[in-house]
């Protein structure tokens, strides 16, 4: 279990997170939403050791993480913009790790993930050969090899287009139950967000708006901040897609309730 | 702590470039103000008084005003020409690829080779003279002026030739649509996005004319310059080393007052992200008007090269004209000429080496670390302080420095002057480069277990590769062609080629100053493209 008690952080005297404090459980994928500026990626790099906190602790089962090194943490980021290295064909990208630390993950661990996010055919192909959705997976692929305890994963989504997009969710969403592994994703974008995740923590002005499962925010948005900018956001796309499926009856019943709200 | 570990290695780093910077910058331009400024222990303006009081100087002063502006105008104008001949006609592809090979290749000769060349072509008995049966005076203004158009041309046609890649060719399309006149239409798609540019074209030419001294060593004649004062006053026959100092700081004043305009001038440079590229309209007039001037200008700058491999091949210029390699045979037969080549190579392929490391370490700690901004800024400072300096004004600080030092007449300091001298552009292309990488690198790396060291050798290194060999190259050419940098610090034993060719000037054994440019030549061209080659298929890997 991670553990985040009254975290703060600010840089050059403005506040970006006050007193923040959060439990995830293991296994479980959350993901962290709010606009820019909101303090996600902070929370991201706090968790993953590139900054440090001002005050407060980062727990993770029972052991005291705050003033560990990144590196020491066990913990591991996919980059929004993957972070592959062009020198290196995808396979030498993927094991990558292994030549620092060879016995964390045994050659048939390894070919499994390759089978399972589809890099098989791709193993010598160069990074710019490549598509978007391609180069996700085998940087999700690389992480993977390090076994790491909390994958964190940064705007995974953000730079891929429609129906890239929806295969790459069902990947993570495969990775996390098959590994049992804690995924916390960060991304500005609700439907991806509360389509992904078990739980959803939105954030604004550094601090937690609300933090549940995707149903509870749906249907209790907690405050004018998730009801104005999360839900709003998802009635505007719904509608739009029910225009042009034709389906007015639910146009009008939501225009109703936008209007309302 | 992480931060902790990564910081000691690239605090070595820092620690190394700095060091470096002030005992072979910062101490030995100290020594040179010393010079100039200290006399019995205190400050003094005296040494300045008496020179600006003596006509002669200030008539050289006057002279290499003169020129350096000239020039500057003319090389901007051809350059400017030949850059619009490639980007704004459909004159042949090759014919473009031509006019780029050529308006560069002045940059793989020594400046004091192109001055012999205008004499041999120009002279009573040269090339050019004999061809068309009239002579041309050449020695003075005329000679300077062309030599340093020559020398100037590749640095103002590379700049141009860059900046009018990215500008964006639709501005004519449009200035067309909107019913402009041809000329408003050229003022304000091709010039007005290109005013810095040009602005920068001259100021750099200029510098580079001021503070050369390879040319008028050649071709000043009776003109005295600024460079030829400084190198009378510190290897002449009377030589006074307060003189010379003030002469130095005199030179560097002008020199700092361009780069200080040109850094001003950056902000007006326009940056688009990709070169542009737009279908030209026919027009056959245009394309051949203007395949005439580059065709004129590229002919201008062959036929006077064309001596430098006519010479040497005859028998004895202008008397008997019979094909011969003697002269090459005897050059490489007398060991001590072959030594002043092989010592060239060596300081160059040494300066390559070294010059490659420190600017990369440079690099590395101002694109890739989270070293502070102030440490990182000294760097940047030093690059910067580094381009306002002459090869003779760092020369004759060294010289002023080291004299009477372990490192007196050695091969190290020929190499390490070389290495601070052309230090910014190297480190610029190097900074650029490593900017551009994704910033991510690192941390990923250090997820899976590198050492940031090894990061840069497994990952930064390799996809820095191209800009490497790039640099390299950059630093091994200059190395060789220069002559302005070390001709103060070139001692018995390490003689190089330009200072040789200094040296068989008093002589008259021209023939082996062309066999020695060609040669020159020949390892330029091969480092050049070489090494082009290989940073170009290293980015297509």
């Amino acid at each position: 279990m991670l553990k985040l008690e009254n975290i703060t952080k600010s840089y050059d005297g403005v506040p970006i997170l006050e007193n923040m404090n959060l439990d995830i459980q293991d296994g479980e994928i959350v993901s962290i939403l709010g606009p820019s500026g909101c303090g996600k990626t902070t929370l991201l790099n706090l968790i993953l050791g590139i900054t440090e906190a001002d005050s407060g602790k980062i727990i993770y089962n029972g052991e005291d993480m705050t003033h560990l090194p990144m590196e020491k943490r066990g913990f591991n980021i996919v980059f929004q913009d993957y972070a592959l290295f062009p020198n290196l064909n995808v396979y030498r990208n993927i094991t990558y790790g292994l030549k620092n630390k060879p016995g964390i993950s045994t050659k048939e661990e390894v070919e499994e993930l390759i089978d399972l996010l589809g890099l098989r055919e791709h193993l010598t192909k160069r990074i710019e050969q490549l598509s978007g959705g391609q180069k996700q997976r085998a940087a999700l692929a690389r992480t993977m090899v390090m076994k790491p305890k909390i994958l964190l994963l940064d705007e995974p989504l953000s730079a891929l287009d429609g129906v890239i997009k929806e295969s790459i969710k069902d990947r993570i969403k495969t990775i996390a139950k098959e590994y049992h592994l804690t995924t916390i994703i960060v991304t500005h974008d609700p439907e991806e967000a509360l389509t992904l995740s078990d739980r959803v923590m939105i954030l604004n002005d550094g601090g937690i708006a609300q933090f549940g499962r995707p149903e509870e925010i749906i249907h209790q948005p907690k405050n004018a901040f998730v009801e104005k900018f999360i839900l709003n956001q998802l009635r505007i796309k719904r509608n739009n897609i029910f225009t042009l499926f034709g389906e007015t009856t639910a146009v009008e019943k939501n225009r109703k309730a936008v209007l309302v709200s | 702590m992480k931060k902790g570990r990564k910081n000691i290695e690239i605090k070595m780093i820092y620690a190394c470039v700095m060091l470096v910077f002030l005992i072979f910058l910062f101490v030995p331009l100290l020594k040179l103000m010393q010079q100039a400024f200290v006399e019995n222990g205190s400050f003094t303006w005296s040494y300045f008084r008496e020179i600006l009081r003596e006509s002669s100087f200030l008539k050289a002063l006057k002279n290499s005003l003169l020129i350096s502006f000239t020039c500057a105008f003319i090389t901007t104008v051809l350059a400017f020409l030949l850059a619009y001949t490639i980007y704004y006609t459909n004159v042949p592809k090759i014919w473009k690829k031509l006019v780029n090979i050529i308006a560069l290749l002045p940059m793989l000769l020594p400046t004091i080779t192109y001055g012999f060349a205008i004499i041999y072509s120009f002279g009573k008995q040269g090339l050019l003279t004999r061809i068309f049966g009239h002579e041309v005076y050449m020695y003075g203004f005329p000679g300077l002026t062309l030599g340093y158009v020559i020398y100037t041309i590749p640095t103002a046609f590379m700049l141009i030739h860059n900046t009018m890649g990215y500008i964006d060719k639709k501005f004519g399309v449009v200035s067309k649509l909107m019913r402009d006149h041809p000329l408003a239409n050229f003022q304000i798609s091709v010039l007005r996005p290109l005013w810095g540019t040009l602005a920068a074209s001259m100021i750099q030419s200029f510098f580079l004319s001021f503070t050369d001294f390879g040319i008028p060593a050649s071709v000043g004649g009776k003109v005295n310059t600024i460079a030829g004062v400084l190198y009378q006053e510190m290897l002449g026959s009377i030589p006074d080393f307060n003189r010379g100092a003030v002469v130095a700081m005199v030179m560097l004043m002008p020199s700092i007052i361009s780069i200080v305009i040109l850094k001003w001038l950056e902000r007006y440079n326009i940056r688009y992200n990709k070169i542009s590229n737009i279908e030209l309209e026919k027009n056959r007039v245009r394309d051949g008007v203007f395949m005439g001037i580059s065709a004129g200008i590229m002919a201008a700058m062959l036929s006077i090269f064309a001596v430098i491999f006519v010479v040497p091949f005859v028998e004895e210029w202008p008397y008997r004209l019979n094909f011969t390699v003697e002269h090459f045979t005897a050059v490489f037969q007398d060991p001590n000429l072959l030594g002043v080549y092989t010592n060239s190579l060596f300081v160059a392929v040494l300066a390559a080496v070294f010059g490659v490391l420190i600017s990369y370490g440079a690099a590395l700690v101002t694109a890739r670390s989270t070293l502070n901004e102030k440490l990182k800024s000294v760097i940047e400072g030093i690059a910067l302080v580094i381009n306002t300096i002459p090869g003779m004004v760092l020369g004759i600080a060294f010289l002023l420095t080291f004299t009477g030092t372990n490192f007196q007449g050695t091969f190290f300091i020929l190499i390490i002057c070389d290495i601070v001298h052309y230090f910014s552009t190297p480190y610029l292309m190097m900074k650029n480069s490593l900017l551009k990488m994704n910033a991510s690198w690192e941390t990923t790396a250090i997820l899976m277990g590198d050492t940031w060291m090894k990061t840069i050798v497994r990952v930064v290194t390799p996809n820095a590769l191209g800009t490497i060999l790039e640099v390299f190259s950059y630093y091994f050419v200059n190395a060789m062609v220069t002559i302005s940098a070390v001709i103060f610090l070139a001692g018995a034993h390490t003689m190089v080629i330009t200072t040789k060719i200094k040296e068989l000037q008093y002589y008259n054994k021209f023939n082996e100053v062309f066999v020695l440019s060609l040669l020159i030549l020949a390892a330029n061209i091969i480092a050049k493209y070489l090494f082009q080659w290989l940073a170009y298929k290293e980015k297509m890997k």
